[in-house]
């Protein structure tokens, strides 16, 4: 493996990371410390140059007009977006765009035409509704919305849970399941509008960023069959494909955030003096720092032996929870290092410190609690279960 | 779902020192109880939900003899100024997303935000929805 960026690559990085610190960081004095959108003109502004940049909504592939970012590169980028106050949640604000769910690349070209080109547009927005109320780790046992056909259509009744911006969402991709008696293969995906009768956002979840999730029911519920997203009992093996690649930049933002709080930490311990020395001095201080900076760069590493795997088309499932893993948990104990060398001003909302360290905790549950990452690896160690190393 | 604390009547000798310097979540009202405004006291705002209704509902005269003052004291807007004579909150470390939260509730209720949040400079980002109104919408409330 070559560990040095090639010419290009490092043109993309410097180009972002001056962007994240001359028009991301100062826009972020003005705004609520857990203020997760922009000012309308500034995002207008701002997605104008992404676009100039040619980074504008690069998770859209090349063939669907997106500029055709490899993974590795990616991942890399993602590491950068994430390095402001809003960065672990919020990317840039959005302003490099976010794009559709990886899933609608499968959808028939009707399907493609009413939400994949107006989500890449921008018109349209969907979530993703896989977790309900009876848990999210293991969907293919937990999923207990039921599906059942009538003619043309699909009589959908039930409810799913922690499915962000569902109230603000055009559409969703909803897992469904349609034949209780085969399991993971029961399971199928639909694109459903949130403006079908029977779709109810019962109430807003708070959670302990300034975020919400939702809560939704389903009664009676018609989805025509025609809005089957692949195939018919393959929701399952979709909803996996999309969870492990999305592991990979989820991942690499953690450690964005953990290279902003280090360097952070390492400005105020040179500059902060007690008892007649710096910080810096102190040895408890300076081993909090390298602690730090093996945490970084072992989650970096990790993340891109991950992006390596999947860009060449190799098994990266256990590469991807590995990093996922490694770098939810190191970042959060490289916040917790800088918020303790930091002392009250790191507990304070003059920093970013205390809002990364409070969304650094959700990492360790969010797309797979480091536990299921342990249990996705196992199977693979001990070759149990579906898929390959 | 809306902030379910019963209203307080502003009352001019209440000891500011018995509401919460905490941040969090605050409507006020008029004297029919009708929302005339949904704010956030937020991580910025100094004072917390103290400063933020005592800036409504109070003057720096009035404060005087207190140990500070809010930099917006008295400046409200034409729907509030005057008019606002409830009050309730709800202190909430999740601040935004729970302002939010109450903004979107009351506007699928009645179809509008409140008059004072009309006017705010200060704009919620784009509001979700949930597809069906409040029980408390369906008693006029």
């Amino acid at each position: 493996m070559d560990f040095e960026l090639s010419e290009e690559q490092r043109l993309i990085i410097d180009n972002v990371r001056r962007f994240i610190r001359e028009e991301i960081r100062p826009l972020e004095a003005d705004l609520d410390p857990d203020a997760y959108r922009l000012k309308p003109e500034d995002e207008a502004r701002l997605e104008a140059m992404t676009n100039e940049m040619g980074l504008f909504q690069m998770d859209v592939p090349q063939e669907y007009g997106g500029p055709g970012v490899d993974t590795v590169t990616r991942t890399l980028i993602a590491e950068e977006l994430s390095q402001h106050r809003a960065g672990l949640y919020a990317p840039a604000y959005g302003v490099f765009g976010s794009g559709p769910q990886g899933q609608l690349y499968n959808a028939t070209e009707s399907q493609k035409e009413n939400y994949l080109w107006p989500t890449i547009r921008g018109e349209k927005h969907g979530f993703f509704g896989l977790s309900e109320p009876s848990g999210g780790s293991d969907p293919a046992r937990a999923i207990q919305t039921r599906g059942v056909r009538d003619g043309d259509e699909w009589v959908i009744n039930g409810g799913k849970l922690w499915n962000s911006g569902a109230d603000t969402a055009d559409y969703g991709i909803v897992y469904v399941r349609t034949d209780p008696t085969k399991g993971r293969q029961g399971i199928t995906a639909f694109i459903v509008d949130t403006d079908t009768p029977g779709f109810r956002v019962n109430r807003l979840v708070q959670v302990l960023r300034s975020h919400y999730t939702t809560e939704l029911s389903f009664s009676d519920m018609r989805v025509p069959h025609e809005n089957i997203l692949g195939e018919e009992g393959g929701g399952f093996a979709l909803a996996n494909d999309y969870l492990a690649r999305n592991r990979i930049p989820y991942s690499a933002a953690g450690i964005g955030v953990a290279v902003y709080a280090h360097e952070i930490a390492i400005e105020w311990a040179k500059q902060r003096v007690t008892f007649g020395e710096p910080l810096a001095s102190r040895q408890a201080i300076q081993w909090m720092l390298v602690d730090n900076e093996i945490d970084i760069r072992t989650a970096r590493w990790a993340c891109l032996a991950a992006a390596d795997k999947a860009e060449k088309g190799l098994p990266f499932r256990f590469e991807s929870s590995m990093a996922k893993l490694i770098s939810t948990e190191g970042a959060g104990r490289v916040v917790d290092r800088c918020m303790q060398i930091m002392g009250g001003l790191g507990m304070s909302k003059d920093l970013p410190m205390e809002r990364w360290y409070r969304e650094l905790r959700i990492r360790r549950i969010g797309e797979g609690p480091s536990e299921v990452q342990r249990i996705v690896m196992a199977r693979d160690l001990l070759n149990i279960g579906s898929g390959s190393r | 779902m809306r902030i379910r604390k019963p209203w307080t009547a502003w009352d001019d000798a209440l000891d500011w020192k018995q509401l919460p310097g905490a941040m969090g979540v605050y409507e006020l009202a008029d004297a029919d109880q009708r929302t005339l405004y949904i704010g956030k006291a937020s991580g910025t705002s100094p004072f917390g939900l103290r400063g933020e209704l005592c800036r409504h509902f109070t003057t720096a005269e009035a404060l005087a003899g207190a140990n500070w003052t809010h930099p917006r004291m008295g400046e409200d807007l034409p729907s509030i100024k005057g008019k606002a004579r409830f009050y309730r909150y709800e202190v909430n470390h999740n601040y935004y997303s729970r302002w939010i939260e109450v903004l979107t509730r009351y506007r699928e209720d009645h179809e509008t935000l409140p008059p004072g949040n009309l006017e705010d400079p200060e704009q919620p980002p784009p509001l979700g929805r949930y597809h069906w109104k409040s029980e408390d919408a369906a008693r006029g409330l």
